[in-house]
C-alpha cells in the first residue's frame, strides 16, 4: 500500500470527531480496554484502524466491520492518554462507512441500526419492542428465527414476567408525533446540508 | 570579584536534594555565601532514596558523599534543615527571605550514638521507606544521613514518651520543648530546587494500585533493592513476602498521559531498565518485561538500553496496558492490553507489578515559590526571572546528570545577580 | 613557628567505658612525648571545645590530635582554624566495630590495642604534617577565559563568563561567528507553552556578544597551542597567520559538533543516489532560505519524509542517540507543514524520543498533521513523481511506500574534539608546535588532548560531576561535550562558565578544585633523587605533570587534583605533600604496635580510600552489619592511587601478616573520583609479588578489593574473611625484627 494523506484530510472532515485520529500515539491502551476486543469481535483495534486511517487506506476501514462491533462502554475514552472521544470516533467512522455506502448491509449492528431499529422507531416514535425482536431473530430467514426465538425463550419469558418486555406492539403513536416527524425531517435536511447533497 | 562580599550577597538556596547541593557548592567555591535550606531533616532530597544510578549502576551516596564533603570543608556554605521559605519579599539583587525553622527536637549536641533510638519504644510507619516499614519514633532516615543528626516528629516530640527520652541522652540533646523560630535572611538570588515527587499512583486506578497489593511503584522498588530498605535488598510480593521472580514494569503510569501527567518524567524508562538489572542480579531466573510507548534512552544512554537488551531474560513489550487485574486465587495482577507491535492481545500474570510512576514538581504542589511574581509553566515547574532562578527537576524533569548541568548553570547566573547588585 | 601538639581524648559515646583512656593518653605523652593531653566527656560540646580554643590560644596549642568519633562528623564543631589536625576514630571504627562480650578480657584488650594503635598513629601522622602553603607561581595568575569555538555553545559561554565581570576571549576559527546555528531557520520551544517554534536566538545573542565590552572576539582565529596550567595558560592564538601569546585563567572548549558524514550510511537510506535525499542540516538551509523544493527540479516539496536515527543508535555506525533530533525533525516537520496547507509530513522513527515537556511539542506536530511511522525505510527509488519510500510500518506491520519530494535524514552528532586514549599504555609525550585537527594542542605530556572513555567523548563523571574533565581548568560545554540540542546547549554553556570561573578563583587562592577542593596542598618534589623513570608524568590521571628532555618531572600545581598518585607511583619515594607523604604513612605503620608470633594476635593494615571505603566502614558500626576482626588497623589513604608498594615492603618488613586495600571500582564505569586511583593502584599490586618473593613471603598476604560506599553489609565478610585467610598461613616470619 501507498501512503497517502487524502483519505485521512476526508476523515477528519467529515466524520464526527475524526479529526481526533491524529492525535493517537498508538499507545494501545483502547485496544486492551475495549471488552469486544477479548471476544474477539474485531480484528483491528481502535488504534490500528486510526493508523490505517492515517495510511490511507479508505477500503479497508470503510468496509471493516471492526467499528459496528462499539458497546460504547467508554473504557478507552476514559482511559486514552491523548484525550481522542474513541467512542465518538468510532461511531462517526461507522456512520461515515455507511454514509459512504461502504458498510457491508448485512452485518448484524449496521442491518439492526440502519434498518430495523429505524424503521420501528420511526414509525411509531416509540420502540416496539416485540417487532424489534421478530425482525431481529428473523432477519436471516425463518429457520434462523425460530432458532434463535427458541434459544431466547427463557430470557423473554423472565423479562414477561418482570414486566420488562411488552407482547403486544406499541398502538397509536407517541404524543406529538407530528412534531417528532418534523424535528427527523429538519435533521435530515441539516444532514444533507452538511454532506452537501441540499 | 569574589572576595570581599558583602551579607546581603547571599545566594539562597531552597531545596537540598542533588540540584541545591550542587548549586551550593559550585557557587561557595567560586567564593560566594550560599544559604542552603532545607525542608526535610537530612540533605540528600530524592537521590538519597535511591539504590543506584543508571546507568552506571553505582550508589547514589559515593556522589552525595564527595558534595558533602565539599560542604563541610567550605565554611562559607550555611545549612538549615527543617527549615522552609515562607516568603520572599524585595527585588533581584535584595530579597528578603523569611525563613521558618522548625524544631529538631533534637540539638546539635546529637552524637547520632543511637541511644534514644533504642529505648525508644513507639515505631511509625518510615516516610524515607514509603511506610513499608517501622522506625522509632526518634530516628535518622538512613545511617549515611547527613547531617546524622537524629530528630523526631512534632506529635511524637508532645507524648509523654519524648520527655522520658531526654534522661536517656547522654549529652542532652533531645529537647521535646523545641519550638519553631523564624529568621529574616537577606539575600541577592534565589535557586528553586525543590525537586520532584513520584506522583500519586493511586491516581491511576486502572492499575490498581493501593487496591491490588502485588502492584508496586518504582520509588518503593527502589527502596526494595536497598541492602538496608525495608525488605533487606530482597525484591519481594508485599501481599506475601515471597520473592518476586516475574516481575513486568509498566512506563508511563501517569506520565504521558491527558488524565494524569501530560510530561514525559524522562528518566521512568531509564530507571525500569536499570531496576531489571535489580531483578536478574539478584536472581538469575527471574524475568522482567517493560511494557513501553516509546523506549527513551536519550543520547549515551543508548548504550544502558543496549546492554539491558542483551538480557534475554528481560521481554520487551510495546504497549501501554489498558488495566491491571487481580488474580483472587494467587495475588497475581494480571496486566491485561494489547501488544501493538503483533496486535495480540494479552492478559498477562505477574509475581509483581511495578508502576512507572512519573515526576510531578514539588513547586506545583507543596513548594511554591513564596514570591509574588514568581511564574510557572502549566505543569507547574518554576520559570526563572528576575533573581531566582530555577534549577533540576523544578524547571524540567530531569536526571541527575541534567540536574547537574542545570544546577551549576543556576549557580552562575545567581552569582551574576549579587554582582550586579554590588554594583 | 615551633610545633606544639595537642591531644584530646573524647570519653564520651561510651569511649570512656569502653577503653582505658587514661592508657591511651599515656600513650601520647610517655610514647609519643605530646606535651598538652587532655580528656573531655563530651569534647564536640562548648566545653570541650572551649578547652581546646583556650590551649590553642593560652598554650601554644597549634596541631590538633582529636580523638574520638569519624572525621566524618562534627566537622562543624572542630573546624578550629588549624591545618595540622588529625581525627583519631576511636567510636566508629573501634567500639562500633567490634565484638566485645562482657567479660570476655582478651576481646577488651584487643579493643583497647587497636586503640591505643590509632592513638599512636594519629600522633604521628600530625608530626609528620606541615601547615600547606598555597602556591603562588613567579607569574601573576590570569582570571581570563578562553572560550574556544564562536557557535551558540561558545557565545552564550562567553556572554556568561563577561556577565559576571570576568574577561573572555571568544575564539573562531571561520570568519563569521555562529556555528550550526547560524543555518537553522527556526528553533524548537525552550520555554512554556512549549509548542511554538521560536525564533533563532542567535542574532540577539550575536547583538549582546558584541556589545560586550569585556568579551575580545577573535575571527578567523585558530589555537596553535596551549602551554601551562591553569592560571598560567599561554595560548598561542593564530589570527589570519599571525600568531600571538595570550595568558588565560581557563578554557572552555565549545566546538560543538559536526553531523556524521551522509556518505558513510547505509545504501538503502538513498543518499547520494537522488539530490533529493538529504540530511537534517541542508534541509535547515533550504528552510532558512525559505524555499522547500526538490533539489532535482526546484519544485515546491510538499511531501517531505522524515527518516528518524540515520546512522544513530546503531553500531556500525554512531551507536549512541543524539537526543536531540527528534525533537529538530519535529520542528522541521511544522516547517513543512506551515510552508503548504495541503503538505505531507512523514516521521520515520524509532522511539519517538521527546523527553520532559517536549511531550508538547509532538502533540502540536501531531494536531498540526504529521504522520508518525514506526519503522524503518529500506528502499529509496526515484521517479518521475518524486521519491519512492519503502518502509516497513511496524505499527500497520505491513511493508508501505510512500512517494515523496524530499527524503531528509536525520543524521547525528559527533563531537569535534581531539582526544586522547586515557588507557593507552605509553601516551604521546611528543609534542609540536602546530596540530591542525588538534582543538588546543596540549603541551602536555599525556597528549595534546582530552582523554576520552567512549565515542571521544571527553572523559569524566558524567552522573555526578558532567563538567570535570581529565585537564584541569579545562572545559567542555555544548554537543562537543554530550550530545545536545541548543537549550540544553546554553545551560551547559553557563555551567561551563562556573567552572570556567570557580578554577581561576580557586587558583588565586593556591586551592584545589574538585573533588579535593579547597586544599591548599600541592606536590612537591625532591630533584636530585629522580631517577627519570616517568611514572609519575604518565600515571597522573590528569595530566598535571610535564617532563624535561631528560625525563625529569616538571609538575604544575595548577593542574594537580592532589589525589596522590604521583606520589604512590613515584618508586624513589621523593614525591610528597606538606600533609601527605609516603614518609608519613610509612611511619604511621611502622609506628603500630606488633604482637609477637606466640600472642596468636595478627595484624592485617587496611588501606581504605577516603571518599568510598572509609564512609563506608563507618557504617559498618551505624548500620550493625557485623562485627569486624580486633586484628585489622585501618589507615586513610586519599586515593588508592596514592598507594605506595613502600608501605607494603615497610608493612611486611614491620610484621603485618596481610595487608588489604580497599579501593573504589574501575574499569568503564569507574567510581574512582580521581579517575584512575584504583585502576593504577591494581597494576602496581600485580607488581607486589617481587616485593613478596624477595622476602620469601606468600603472595596471598596482599590483596585488593573493590569497595562501593553502600557495602558496609558485606564488609564485614570481606575483612573478616581476609583475616581468615591470613590467619591460616605462618606468622609473618618478620615480626621482631
Amino acid at each position: 500500500m501507498t501512503y497517502d494523506l487524502t483519505f485521512a484530510k476526508e476523515v477528519y472532515e467529515n466524520s464526527e470527531e475524526g479529526h481526533w485520529i491524529k492525535m493517537c500515539m498508538q499507545c494501545g491502551v483502547c485496544a486492551g480496554s475495549c471488552p469486544m476486543g477479548f471476544l474477539g469481535a474485531w480484528t483491528h483495534s481502535p488504534r490500528q484502524l486510526f493508523q490505517m486511517v492515517r495510511a490511507g487506506l479508505r477500503d479497508e476501514v470503510l468496509s471493516s466491520t471492526d467499528m459496528w462491533m462499539c458497546t460504547s462502554c467508554y473504557n478507552c475514552i476514559v482511559r486514552c492518554p491523548r484525550n481522542l472521544p474513541i467512542t465518538h470516533i468510532i461511531h462517526g467512522l461507522a456512520r461515515y462507512a455507511s454514509v459512504q455506502g461502504k458498510a457491508d448491509p448485512k452485518q448484524s449492528t449496521h442491518h439492526f441500526a440502519k434498518d430495523i431499529f429505524w424503521e420501528n422507531i420511526v414509525a411509531t416514535g416509540r420502540v416496539g419492542e416485540a417487532a424489534l425482536t421478530m425482525k431481529l431473530y428473523f432477519k436471516d430467514g425463518i429457520g434462523e428465527g425460530i432458532k434463535q426465538g427458541l434459544e431466547m425463550k427463557d430470557s423473554a419469558l423472565g423479562m414477561l414476567k418482570a414486566k420488562r418486555l411488552k407482547p403486544l406492539p406499541f398502538r397509536g403513536k407517541i404524543k406529538g408525533y407530528p412534531g417528532f416527524k418534523a424535528m427527523l425531517k429538519k435533521a435530515f435536511e441539516l444532514e444533507n446540508q452538511k454532506e452537501g447533497k441540499a | 570579584m569574589a572576595d570581599g562580599q558583602a551579607a546581603g550577597q547571599t545566594i539562597l538556596v531552597v531545596g537540598g536534594g542533588i540540584s541545591g547541593l550542587t548549586t551550593a557548592v559550585e557557587a561557595a567555591e567560586v567564593g560566594y555565601n550560599v544559604l542552603l535550606v532545607e525542608k526535610s531533616p537530612h540533605f540528600g532530597g530524592r537521590v538519597a532514596q535511591h539504590t543506584k544510578y543508571f546507568p552506571k549502576l553505582c550508589s547514589p551516596t559515593c556522589g552525595l558523599e564527595i558534595n558533602y564533603q565539599r560542604i563541610k570543608n567550605n565554611p562559607r556554605i550555611r545549612l538549615m534543615t527543617l527549615a522552609e521559605v515562607e516568603e520572599i519579599t524585595g527585588s533581584a539583587g535584595a530579597y528578603t527571605a523569611r525563613i521558618r525553622q522548625n524544631p529538631r527536637f533534637v540539638n546539635q549536641k546529637c552524637t547520632a550514638c543511637g541511644d534514644c533510638a533504642k529505648a525508644c519504644q513507639t515505631e511509625v510507619d518510615n516516610p524515607y521507606n514509603f511506610g513499608m516499614n517501622k522506625i522509632k519514633a526518634i530516628r535518622h532516615d538512613h545511617f549515611m544521613a547527613y547531617p546524622s543528626h537524629y530528630y523526631m516528629d512534632a506529635d511524637f516530640a508532645a507524648s509523654a514518651e519524648a520527655k522520658k527520652l531526654v534522661e536517656v541522652c547522654p549529652v542532652g540533646a533531645i529537647e521535646p520543648d523545641m519550638k519553631a523560630t523564624v529568621t529574616e535572611e537577606k539575600v541577592s538570588s534565589v535557586v528553586w530546587a525543590t525537586g520532584w515527587k513520584p506522583y500519586d499512583a493511586e491516581k491511576v486506578l486502572p492499575y490498581g494500585f493501593g487496591r491490588i497489593a502485588n502492584v508496586t511503584t518504582n520509588m518503593r522498588f527502589e527502596r526494595m533493592a536497598d541492602k538496608f530498605g525495608p525488605t533487606g535488598g530482597k525484591l519481594v510480593r508485599p501481599s506475601d513476602g515471597q520473592e518476586a521472580k516475574n516481575i513486568a514494569f509498566i512506563q508511563c503510569a501517569g506520565s504521558r498521559d491527558h488524565n494524569y501527567l501530560p510530561f514525559c518524567s524522562r528518566i521512568c524508562c531509564l530507571a525500569s531498565m536499570k531496576q531489571a538489572t535489580y531483578v536478574r542480579e539478584k536472581n538469575p531466573d527471574a524475568k522482567v518485561t517493560i511494557y513501553y510507548i516509546d523506549l527513551r534512552a536519550m543520547d549515551r544512554y543508548e548504550g544502558f538500553q543496549k546492554m539491558v537488551e542483551a538480557d534475554s531474560g528481560v521481554q520487551w513489550i510495546k504497549s501501554k496496558p489498558a488495566r491491571i487485574d487481580e488474580d483472587p486465587k494467587t495475588g497475581n495482577p494480571v496486566v491485561v492490553g494489547e501488544n501493538t507491535l503483533t496486535g495480540v492481545r494479552y492478559e498477562e500474570p505477574y509475581d509483581l507489578v511495578v508502576l512507572a510512576t512519573g515526576m510531578e514538581p514539588n513547586s506545583a504542589t507543596s513548594a511554591k515559590v513564596p514570591m509574588a511574581d514568581a511564574r510557572y509553566d502549566e505543569y507547574g515547574f518554576v520559570v526563572s526571572g528576575g533573581g531566582l532562578f530555577s534549577s533540576g527537576c523544578s524547571s524540567q524533569p530531569n536526571d541527575v546528570s541534567g540536574s547537574v548541568q542545570s544546577s551549576t548553570a543556576s549557580a552562575l547566573r545567581a552569582i551574576q545577580t549579587a554582582v550586579n547588585a554590588k554594583g | 613557628m615551633e610545633k606544639k601538639i595537642g591531644c584530646y581524648i573524647c570519653t564520651g559515646c561510651g569511649i570512656g567505658d569502653a577503653l582505658d583512656v587514661k592508657a591511651l593518653g599515656n600513650i601520647a605523652t610517655k610514647e609519643q612525648k605530646i606535651p598538652v593531653v587532655k580528656n573531655h566527656e563530651f569534647l564536640c560540646g562548648t566545653e570541650g571545645i572551649a578547652m581546646i580554643r583556650k590551649d590553642l590560644t593560652d598554650e601554644g596549642v597549634n596541631a590538633l590530635v582529636i580523638a574520638g568519633c569519624s572525621h566524618r562528623v562534627k566537622n562543624e564543631e572542630f573546624r578550629l582554624g588549624i591545618a595540622q589536625m588529625d581525627r583519631v576514630d576511636l567510636r566508629d571504627k573501634c567500639l562500633w566495630v567490634l565484638d566485645v562480650p562482657e567479660g570476655d578480657d582478651t576481646a577488651e584488650e584487643d579493643r583497647q590495642m587497636m586503640a591505643e594503635d590509632y592513638i599512636r598513629i594519629g600522633c604521628v601522622k600530625v608530626k609528620k604534617m606541615n601547615d600547606p602553603n598555597p602556591y603562588e607561581a613567579s607569574t601573576p595568575f590570569s582570571k581570563v577565559v578562553l572560550v574556544v569555538g564562536g557557535g551558540i555553545a561558545g557565545l552564550t559561554a562567553a556572554l556568561e563568563v563577561a556577565r559576571t565581570g570576568y574577561q573572555a576571549i571568544l575564539v573562531e576559527k571561520g570568519e563569521t561567528l555562529g556555528g550550526q546555528v547560524a543555518k537553522m531557520h527556526k528553533v524548537s520551544p525552550a520555554r512554556a507553552p512549549y509548542n511554538k517554534l521560536e525564533e533563532n536566538p542567535l542574532p540577539m545573542l550575536l547583538a549582546e556578544v558584541k556589545g560586550n565590552k569585556n568579551i575580545r572576539i577573535m575571527n578567523n582565529t585558530v589555537v596553535q597551542k596551549t602551554v601551562g596550567a591553569p592560571g598560567l595558560f599561554d595560548v598561542t592564538l593564530n589570527h589570519n597567520g599571525t600568531a600571538a601569546v595570550e595568558r588565560v585563567g581557563s578554557i572552555i572548549v565549545a566546538t560543538g559538533f559536526q553531523a556524521y558524514d551522509p556518505g558513510k550510511l547505509d545504501k538503502k537510506l538513498g543518499y547520494g543516489s537522488s539530490p533529493d535525499v538529504i540530511t537534517s542540516m541542508e534541509f535547515e538551509e533550504m528552510a532558512k532560505a525559505g524555499k522547500i523544493v526538490r533539489k532535482s527540479d526546484g519544485k515546491p516539496a510538499k511531501r517531505v519524509a522524515f527518516s528518524l536515527c540515520a546512522g544513530q543508535r546503531d553500531t556500525s555506525h554512531l551507536e549512541y542517540c543524539s537526543g536531540a533530533c527528534c525533537v529538530y525533525s519535529l520542528k522541521q516537520a511544522l516547517y513543512v507543514i506551515e510552508n503548504h496547507p495541503d503538505a505531507s509530513a512523514y516521521l520515520i522513527y524509532q522511539e519517538v524520543r521527546t523527553p520532559g515537556q517536549m511531550e508538547d511539542f509532538y502533540r502540536k506536530v501531531q494536531n498540526e498533521g504529521g504522520i508518525f511511522i514506526k519503522g524503518d525505510v529500506n528502499k529509496v527509488t526515484s521517479g518521475s513523481s518524486g521519491l519512492t519510500l519503502e518502509v516497513n510500518d511496524k505499527l500497520l506491520r505491513q511493508g508501505v511506500t510512500m512517494e515523496v519530494d524530499l527524503l531528509v535524514l536525520a543524521t547525528g552528532m559527533e563531537t569535534t574534539m581531539d582526544t586522547t586514549d586515557p588507557n593507552s599504555a605509553s601516551p604521546v609525550g611528543k609534542q609540536v608546535d602546530e596540530l591542525p585537527g588538534s582543538i588546543l594542542n596540549l603541551q602536555y605530556r599525556q597528549g595534546p588532548g582530552l582523554p576520552s572513555l567512549k565515542n571521544n567523548f571527553p572523559d569524566s563523571h558524567f552522573i555526578c560531576f558532567p563538567y570535570e574533565t581529565r585537564r584541569t581548568g579545562i572545559y567542555v560545554a555544548g554537543p562537543a561535550r554530550r550530545p545536545m540540542g541548543i537549550a540544553a546547549t546554553c545551560t551547559d554553556a553557563a555551567g561551563a562558565a562556573l567552572k570556567a570561573i570557580q578554577v581561576v578563583e580557586s587558583v588565586a587562592r593556591g586551592a584545589a578544585v574538585h573533588p579535593r577542593a579547597g586544599d591548599l596542598s600541592f606536590p612537591s618534589f625532591r630533584e636530585e633523587g629522580c631517577t627519570q623513570c616517568k611514572r609519575c608524568t604518565e600515571e597522573c590521571p590528569f595530566g598535571a605533570i610535564n617532563e624535561d628532555e631528560k625525563g625529569n618531572p616538571l609538575f604544575n600545581p595548577t593542574r594537580c587534583r592532589r589525589c596522590g598518585t604521583c606520589m604512590g607511583a613515584c618508586p624513589q619515594k621523593i614525591i610528597s605533600f606538606a600533609n601527605y607523604s609516603v614518609d608519613m604513612i610509612g611511619s604511621m605503620l611502622k609506628e603500630m604496635e606488633i604482637p609477637e608470633a606466640d600472642d596468636e594476635k595478627p595484624r592485617i593494615l587496611v588501606f581504605a580510600c577516603e571518599n568510598d571505603a572509609i564512609p563506608a566502614l563507618d557504617m559498618v558500626g551505624r548500620s550493625h552489619a557485623g562485627a569486624l576482626s580486633p586484628y585489622i588497623r585501618i589507615i586513610p589513604l586519599r586515593c588508592m592511587g596514592s598507594m605506595s608498594l613502600v608501605w607494603i615492603a615497610d608493612a611486611m618488613a614491620s610484621g603485618y601478616d596481610g595487608v588489604l586495600l580497599m579501593g573504589c571500582r574501575h574499569g568503564t564505569d569507574y567510581q574512582c573520583h580521581n579517575v584512575r586511583g584504583s585502576a593504577l593502584a591494581e597494576i602496581r599490586l600485580s607488581k607486589v609479588s617481587e616485593t613478596l618473593d624477595r622476602l620469601q613471603l606468600e603472595s596471598s598476604r596482599v590483596k585488593m578489593v573493590e569497595v562501593n560506599i553502600m557495602d558496609a553489609e558485606t564488609l564485614p565478610q570481606v575483612i573478616n574473611g581476609f583475616v581468615a585467610e591470613i590467619s591460616a598461613l605462618d606468622p609473618n616470619p618478620y615480626k621482631g625484627f
